[in-house]
């Protein structure tokens, strides 16, 4: 049983060794300027809008927004210095994604105590004594006995 | 489980999410914290709608309010009487600047003419001094003390309580 763990966890290892590594490289050519404008007027709010992306609006506020990313990224910029102006001007509103860690990891770590939580739960179920049958004296079995035997009848 | 665990859970469970429920009632969702309040206002060159330039350094030295508006924009109608008023009542320790928000200069000539021209300055905006000024949407106002602070900021169309709390802000009035 022990010999044939290893190999699969030797495996397993191995293949998450190369999904991070894969992960990590990211896209082998760099995004081109026109695409480094879309994905920033993704992650923009449109200020005159509800709820809608600079992206997907098409009200003359998002428009001029959408002007300036190009503007800014042919200038020489970075995708992160135009978002910061943005955010200089709009304050952190402007940006769709929270930028708080916190936001992140609350959920992660109400998952992971509910999974504790249940755990524990479960185990001390399966931990617990099961009880001992319960002792029938003579007369009671006598009277079930006979209550079976009537039915049978 | 212990027992006084068993208390604890209900808080824990229960606090936050009653937190996240009613820490917001009364917040409007609407409204957007401004963080140019408290900075200097942007620098700026444009042309105004009688075809003069007006820059930043121009504004120095007088407190100024200034007033993003559209003549697409109907609450635009609602505040200019504001507007027109405070000129009337302020006119020399104040100055008014109009900016002219996505629109083009002969709507804004034809809006002015119709709602009342308060010959103070309106500028032609293609977006950019919008942007700077981090604005969400016209009527928009923005008051500036006299060093060129940014003191306070009205979302949506000013009325005569909201333009005193904004002028007593850059020390007009009051």
């Amino acid at each position: 049983m022990r010999a044939r763990v290893w190999p699969l966890a030797a495996g397993v290892l191995i293949a998450a060794a190369a999904l991070v590594a894969v992960s990590s490289l990211g896209p082998s050519t760099p995004p081109t300027r026109a695409a480094q404008a879309a994905t920033l007027a993704g992650e923009l709010r449109c200020p005159d809008c509800q709820g809608l992306s600079v992206a997907e609006s098409r009200t003359a506020a998002a428009q001029a927004i959408r002007a300036e990313i190009v503007a800014q990224l042919s200038a020489g910029r970075s995708a992160d210095e135009a978002r910061q102006s943005f955010v200089d001007r709009y304050g952190d509103w402007i940006l769709l994604r929270p930028t708080a860690p916190l936001v992140w990891l609350v959920p992660l770590l109400a998952l992971a105590g509910a999974l504790v939580l249940v755990t524990t739960w479960m185990l001390r179920r399966r931990a617990r004594p099961v009880s001992a049958p319960a002792t029938v004296d003579a007369v009671t079995r006598g009277r079930l006995d006979e209550e079976t035997e009537a039915l049978d009848a | 489980m212990r027992p006084w665990l068993r208390w604890l859970i209900l808080p824990v469970l229960v606090g936050p999410v009653g937190w996240l429920l009613f820490a917001n009632i009364g917040v409007d969702p609407r409204t957007i914290p401004s963080q140019l309040v408290g900075r200097h206002l942007p620098a700026f060159s444009l042309a105004t709608l009688d075809g003069a330039t007006l820059t930043d350094a121009d504004l120095a030295g007088r407190p100024a309010v200034i007033n993003f508006w559209a003549s697409w924009c109907v609450p635009c109608v609602d505040e200019h009487p504001v507007l027109l008023d405070a000129a009337a009542r302020f006119g020399g320790d104040l100055r008014i600047v109009g900016v002219v928000y996505h629109d083009t200069p002969d709507a804004a000539r034809g809006w002015l003419g119709r709602y009342g021209d308060g010959g103070w300055p309106d500028l032609v905006d293609d977006g950019s001094l919008a942007l700077d000024f981090g604005v969400t949407g016209p009527p928009e106002t923005y008051f500036v003390d006299a060093g060129g602070v940014i003191r306070h900021r009205v979302v949506g169309p000013l009325t005569t309580v909201s333009m005193a709390e904004g002028l007593a802000a850059i020390g007009v009035g009051g």
